[in-house]
């Protein structure tokens, strides 16, 4: 079996087995679970809105996702893509260029955001900025009496066995930079990030990969402080009751983009244009903060539209916040097995 | 004995094939055929899928030898397995001799059945339950805590025995049913007999009992060690810092950085030492049966 | 008599523990679905919100019902094909039986992570595709191996001279199978079965490539809810099939004989 003949094959055979899945008014769109997109409320409200019946389908990570537009091509009309992975799907030739004139929405969103180069190419958008948030630190209250300020306090001998970071190279060695004032995109010493990293070792409890895992340790209260998602922290706070807050170190935290994207082949580009433009829409943003709780919308509107004390207007509004943060920009291939291959030795070393 | 090729038996695979066919078929279309597919890729530079030049090579089977880190946790794993599967003898062969020789009647039904009903639950639900037991403050440090007079910290969590108790719990009903189905063969007049003649229970144990129901011992182990060398689920979630093996870092090159030619390699290479521990541990066991 | 009335009391003591070591998770998980906490945050308060969201969760409910049937046909097909390879070769001798045994062992040595992934691809390009169909023929794949490694440890204890005593007075080969071997083995099937029925019904990682979005199996679903709001939905319907299903035990381990008794 030669191998360009099976690929060939196999988009074949996805093609026509996809052709027979979506029909007109679906609109089918690919995102995490538990992400907005697939809240039961939200897709009434646009259903209703439309006529467009919404069909979700979730990827466990963002290589899952890419997987996932490779071989069910023309099966999807939306899909969420995290901005620094824009390049290698448009690269893959997976996305294709949105006509915002049909979003009214996004005339609406911040210019840094709508703007930024990973979405854009020759003068083309691919991808409309939906929300943005931080990997930073967060904190179980019970364990400080003032709030720390410094990402040195995961180093602290006070907090050995309680602190978490999550089970991920790539943000590891990029938290690694943060602790040893380096540019996340940029990282020059990798041995310094690898010392350091070394040195946090022995104060881990474990590693965590998601939500849920994070909030079970802080409710049986056995965490300290560890990195944290901003929407998740706020989700367990608000939502959740559990004391739980986020603070943003003096020394940065870790930037994320997402972004809407129309795959190529989308069967339903009317359907994935309205059902952007609704997810930036601040009146659905409204209410995914107030019922669920959410990372900051790209529109400024949105996050305007919230109230004045909000996390997400107060903290991650604040210009002071917005010096300290830096964007994950897109990774090479090399890179990624790079970090993964000092993050798998550093966990190895430590048995 | 039983076991061996009857005198009546009929040879030839002619005449197997009626009864063999239908199972190999079916595993040919669904295992075997595209883990062909699977060893294809191993020899591969790049996934053909993202599009990429690609080529063949050996550097994927190389690069198991060429980092110390891939021998270190094959051989965590290799030891993780055989505890477990110490363990699974150790608890579940009493148990399957109780079973099969002690109890009688409808309540050895029952507990046969009961024995595995614990599996109908989901893996992770299970794994998430044995979390609450052992971590500090959990059900067994409270436990403990309150019966025993002087005070002690049990937390058990995001460690290796931690590891250990979940993966036991997760396959020691194999062991049981497995025994249970040798042992339960055992005619008990056999057993009487040898007793009558002056045996200790130890020696029918050593001489009668367990050469007769090493079958059972023999599948049982094969069937614990086998999947809990390649597991990666409970001890990532109850190991914690300590719960990276072999089977984690397939899982991360399939994962996390999309490199399904290196895992895959890396997945065949322990398929090859399983088979290879499987083949020398046979003929040992059959001797000592 | 006395030594062995205590080592039958000791035996007896040994397998209540055994199944209170069994048994623990499950409980833990059956309360847990009564507790407010998704957490499993103590002290516990007691709810039944959990069972009335369940009851609203249609989603979880195709799910679970796409689950039940797909154990239920494999472990049917997968016990019987899976007995008959073993008696296959039990029976006969012949050139590559080695390599036929050690066969079995690559679907439950290489991580089901790899499987799945090979599957995908597989049915992919041959035009199989996703679904249930695709998830019930790799669950059926899984299952064999157990149930052939189960059944022939089974086989090993059979003298076969009773097949032979049997054939010399007159029976034929079906009768010699269904009146001799088979009650023989029968314990060995039953445990099959379970097997069989345990690793469909606890199936993820093939099940998570091979499902769709309407199409899903209940580990599917779950994993899918642990990476965000997870919450005691899933203990709660969880503890609906043990329960359900210890009832169906206890009733035919009441009416049906198949230990191996005499």
């Amino acid at each position: 079996m030669r191998m360009p003949k099976l690929t060939a094959f196999l988009t074949a055979t996805a093609v026509f087995a996809s052709a027979l899945a979506a029909t007109a008014d679906e609109v089918h769109v690919l995102n995490w679970k538990g992400y907005g997109a697939d809240e039961p409320w939200a897709i009434a409200a646009f259903e209703k809105a439309t006529g467009n019946k919404v069909v979700n389908d979730f990827f466990n990570s963002e290589q899952e996702m890419l997987t996932k537009l490779r071989t069910n091509p023309g099966l999807y009309d939306v899909v969420m893509i995290n901005a620094a992975f824009n390049d290698q799907a448009l690269a893959e030739k997976l996305i294709q260029p949105i006509d915002v004139s049909k979003i009214p929405n996004y005339a609406d969103i911040s210019p840094d955001k709508a703007g930024s180069p990973m979405l854009n190419h020759d003068g083309k958008v691919f991808g409309v900025p939906w929300v943005w948030g931080l990997t930073a630190l967060a904190i179980n209250e019970k364990a400080f009496e003032t709030p720390p300020t410094s990402i040195g306090e995961m180093w602290n001998e006070a907090h050995k066995g309680r602190v978490t970071i999550r089970d991920d190279a790539v943000e590891a060695v990029q938290f690694g930079a943060i602790a040893t004032g380096q540019n996340i995109n940029d990282i020059k010493d990798m041995e310094a990030v690898k010392a350091k990293l070394t040195s946090l070792m022995p104060q881990i409890r474990t590693f965590w990969s998601s939500e849920n895992d994070w909030n079970q340790m802080v409710a049986s209260n056995q965490i300290d402080i560890g990195t944290y998602w901003s929407g998740s922290a706020d989700r367990a706070k608000t939502h959740f009751k559990l004391p739980v807050s986020l603070v943003i170190p003096g020394e940065g935290a870790v930037a994320w983009l997402d972004a809407f994207s129309i795959p190529v082949g989308a069967k339903n580009v009317a359907g994935a244009e309205a059902f952007i433009n609704y997810m930036i829409d601040p009146k659905f943003y409204v209410e995914w903060v107030t019922k669920v709780g959410a990372p900051v919308s790209a529109n400024a509107k949105a996050v305007a539209a919230l109230p004045e004390d909000a996390f997400n207007r107060k903290v991650m509004g604040d210009p002071e916040v917005a010096k300290r943060i830096q964007f994950q920009a897109p990774i090479t291939d090399a890179q990624r097995e790079a970090y993964l291959a000092l993050w798998q030795e550093l966990k190895v070393n430590v048995k | 004995m039983a076991g061996q090729v009857a005198t009546g038996s009929r040879r030839g695979l002619r005449s197997a094939l009626p009864l063999l066919l239908p199972a190999y078929l079916w595993l040919t279309v669904a295992i075997f055929l595209p883990l062909s597919a699977m060893v294809f890729f191993s020899f591969m530079t790049e996934l053909p899928l993202s599009g990429k030049a690609w080529s063949f090579t050996l550097d994927n089977y190389a690069s198991f030898f060429s980092q110390p880190l891939y021998l270190t946790l094959l051989a965590a794993s290799l030891r993780l397995g055989l505890e477990v599967t110490l363990w699974c003898v150790v608890i579940g062969y009493p148990a399957a001799y109780v079973l099969a020789k002690v109890l009688r009647g409808r309540s050895r039904e029952a507990i046969f059945l009961l024995v595995i009903l614990p599996f109908w639950s989901n893996g992770l639900v299970r794994i998430f339950s044995w979390a609450m037991v052992l971590r500090e403050g959990g059900i067994l440090d409270t436990a403990l805590n309150a019966v025993l007079p002087f005070k002690i910290n049990i937390d058990l969590m995001y460690s290796y025995p931690a590891v250990i108790i979940g993966l036991v719990h997760s396959y020691v009903p194999y062991m049981v049913l497995t025994c249970y189905l040798t042992l339960q063969a055992i005619d008990d007049s056999l057993i009487e007999a040898g007793r009558s003649l002056g045996a200790s229970r130890l020696q029918m144990l050593k001489r009668v009992i367990i050469p007769l129901s090493m079958p059972g011992l023999v599948a049982g182990a094969a069937l614990i060690f086998v999947p809990v060398v390649g597991s990666f689920m409970e001890p990532r979630i109850l190991g914690g810092r300590t719960g990276t093996f072999y089977g984690t870092i397939i899982e991360d090159q399939f994962v996390a950085v999309f490199n399904w030619p290196l895992g895959a390699a890396l997945s065949f290479i322990l398929l090859a030492v399983v088979l290879v521990i499987l083949a020398l541990a046979s003929p040992v066991l059959r001797r000592a049966a | 008599m006395a030594t062995t009335r205590f080592l039958e009391w000791c035996g007896r003591l040994y397998i209540w523990l055994l199944l209170a070591f069994l048994y623990l998770p499950v409980i833990i998980m059956a309360l847990m679905s009564f507790n407010v906490s998704p957490f499993y945050q103590l002290p516990f308060e007691w709810t039944t919100e959990w069972y009335a969201l369940l009851w609203q969760n249609d989603q979880l409910f195709s799910a679970t019902w796409n689950s039940l049937e797909i154990a239920i046909i494999t472990t049917v097909i997968a016990t019987v094909l899976g007995s008959a390879a073993s008696l296959a070769l039990y029976r006969h001798e012949f050139r590559g039986k080695k390599v036929l045994q050690a066969l079995l062992f690559p679907p439950i040595a290489i991580p089901w992570l790899i499987t799945g992934t090979a599957m995908l691809i597989f049915f992919f390009g041959v035009g199989i595709g996703r679904g249930l169909f695709a998830i019930l023929l790799g669950h059926v794949a899984l299952a064999l191996p157990y149930v052939i490694v189960v059944v022939s440890a089974r086989l090993q204890t059979f003298a076969p001279e009773l097949e032979e005593a049997a054939r010399s007075l007159g029976a034929n080969q079906w009768q010699v199978t269904w009146r001799v071997t088979l009650p023989w083995i029968m314990p060995g099937v039953i445990a099959g079965g379970l097997f069989a029925f345990a690793v469909s019904f606890d199936q993820f990682v093939v099940s998570y490539f091979l499902s769709t979005p309407g199409q899903t199996t209940l580990p599917v679903e779950i994993y899918a809810a642990i990476r965000k709001g997870f919450t005691p939905e899933i203990n709660a319907v969880s503890t609906i099939i043990i329960v359900v299903s210890m009832a169906l035990m206890l009733l035919t381990a009441r009416f049906f004989k198949f230990g191996g008794e005499k």
